[in-house]
């Protein structure tokens, strides 16, 4: 019991390690399943176990992946738990889902407070020039949420789940709320320092001109790169276009045009 | 022209590679992956300013501003901000060093609306497919092919990338260079540079009130009330009131902090409300 423990702990550590090497995907369920099968020492349900949980994670993708780890806890608890009662897949999502629930509210908080927290430190590092100390700042600030979460899954196991589930719902609902809250206000800070660093009076006027677009007409980002490209063609041509003499005694005037051509297909990228 | 004094060789690419495996390891919510684009440009920034502490602790902070995008294809903006950079190092005063900055923030969001469509969209699901038919049978090749389906391309285009964007930065800047229009397509990687920033502080910022006038199916929330006057008002004056702080050389993680506090006690009142 206690080696399954340890060896389940290992496994809710390594699923969130799947941004660490490269976001893989070794954090979804038909992965974890069948390392939870394997250490149960049932492989083959724990196949069929993830995959089926797979199947019912399969809209739970997080572009950004702050909140991934909740359907890996679920998965991993739910596969020890039924293989241990000797039950089906059914078993399982009933016994994966409440931790599922609770992780997902933990993770917003752990992945909402430290790496931001400890990215921090990287910024004094790069004014020191000590690249070695924002590799370490790197390390920390993604092993710290895990560290702190990830033990949650072998503790359900060992006591229990309702024991867990109970220990922490104490934390209060607003608290969760305010941390999923401050995920939509905090990249303020991101923006407001990029935009000090590349805004300029000639050109602050497109930051609002992307920004409302936005917000008034509902399209992606993509869609806003397209047309700025095409704004970025027309003005240039206005601005540049009549006085570059310049330019065309170096080359021909069909010259500059290709290059001028593949300069905006650069951008375009 | 310049290539005979170029400083990064192929292992630099490489490490660079290596290093942006892990590039969302750090994402936070405040700068996303810029510890993580950061780390993967120190190889190159250490071989481009090596001996320049001064200049290599500036590029550092500068490869630390925000940044999002897929990860898979990071490989691409990274090696052509090291290209831009082993030029910025060749004439250090001549060279707009705003640009590497512009030039990144213009194609993080292109990048990212075909990468993400195409990994998470695309592979993911057939490699989901194709994994769960055989697995749902306890076949052991489920979640080894949907591995295999998954990352070959993952790594593959990644590491693709990573050549083609440090070859095609630099033949750009090359050719932008010997034709003299860096002055044209610095401007218009700023008009590009900042729509994409426009555009993505409105998809990511997000302040919601509560509240409501009115009961029942009458009921209008203040949200709406401001989004009928300006859409996005509380996220723009919000990013411009860090603007201003920031200006007003507040750093940014007590910043942090106090939105966080803030946040969750704005969150208990109910004043501030998640999105519908």
């Amino acid at each position: 019991m206690i080696i399954k423990t340890i060896l389940l702990y290992l496994v809710a550590t390594l699923a969130p390690l799947d941004q660490f090497f490269g976001t893989s995907m070794i954090g979804r369920a038909i992965i974890v399943g069948p390392l939870t099968g394997l250490i149960m020492g049932d492989l083959h349900t724990g196949i069929v176990i993830g995959a089926t949980m797979e199947l019912a994670f399969i809209g739970s993708v997080s572009i950004g992946a702050s909140d991934p780890p909740d359907m890996a806890s679920g998965t991993i608890l739910g596969t020890a738990f039924a293989i241990q009662a000797g039950a089906g897949p059914e078993v399982a999502l009933a016994a994966g889902l409440p931790i599922a629930t609770i992780m997902l509210g933990i993770n917003t908080l752990a992945w909402g407070f430290f790496p931001a927290i400890i990215m921090h430190r990287a910024d004094k590092y790069a004014l020191e020039g000590d690249t070695k100390g924002i590799g370490r700042t790197m390390f920390l600030a993604g092993f710290a949420p895990i560290l702190a979460t990830t033990w949650i899954i072998p503790a359900a196991f060992y006591f229990g789940n309702k024991t867990i589930v109970q220990l922490i719902d104490v934390i209060p609902k607003f608290v969760i709320t305010g941390m999923d809250i401050a995920a939509g206000v905090i990249p303020a800070i991101g923006f407001a320092m990029l935009i000090n660093m590349i805004m300029n009076k000639k050109v602050a006027v497109f930051f609002f001109f992307g920004f409302f677009v936005v917000q008034y007409f509902k399209i992606s980002t993509i869609g806003v790169a397209i047309f700025s490209v095409m704004l970025a063609i027309v003005l240039t041509q206005i601005i540049y276009g009549k006085n570059n003499k310049g330019e065309t005694q170096i080359g021909a005037s069909e010259g500059h045009k290709t290059s001028t051509i593949e300069g905006v297909d650069f951008d375009e990228f | 022209m310049n290539s005979n004094n170029n400083t990064i060789d192929k292992s630099t690419l490489r490490k660079t590679f290596f290093r942006s495996i892990p590039m969302e390891h750090s994402w936070n919510y405040e700068r996303m992956m810029n510890l993580g684009y950061c780390f993967a440009m120190i190889p190159a920034l250490k071989k481009i300013y090596g001996g320049n502490k001064d200049e290599l602790s500036k590029s550092l902070t500068r490869h630390l501003e925000f940044y999002n995008t897929t990860p898979y294809v990071v490989t691409l903006p990274l090696c052509i901000s090291i290209a831009m950079e082993e030029n910025r190092a060749k004439d250090i005063d001549k060279f707009d060093t705003e640009s590497i900055n512009m030039v990144k923030t213009a194609l993080m969001g292109p990048i990212a609306g075909i990468g993400d469509s195409f990994y998470w969209g695309t592979l993911r699901v057939l490699a989901t497919g194709i994994g769960t038919s055989l697995a749902t049978q306890g076949n052991i090749l489920g979640p080894i092919l949907f591995l295999l389906i998954f990352n070959i391309p993952n790594f593959g285009i990644r590491y693709w990338l990573t050549f083609f964007g440090y070859r095609l930065g630099t033949s750009v800047l090359q050719k932008i260079e010997s034709s003299g229009i860096m002055e044209k397509i610095t401007y218009a990687a700023s008009v590009i540079g900042l729509s994409v920033a426009g555009a993505m502080t409105a998809e990511m910022v997000n302040v919601n009130i509560g509240g409501r006038i009115g009961k029942g199916d009458d009921a209008t929330t203040f949200q709406d009330i401001l989004n009928g006057i300006i859409p996005g008002l509380l996220p723009l004056g919000l990013t411009f009131l860090v603007i201003y702080l920031l200006k007003k050389k507040m750093k940014p993680l007590p910043l942090l902090i106090i939105m966080m506090f803030v946040c969750i006690v704005l969150a208990y009142f109910k004043i501030l409300v998640l999105p519908k």
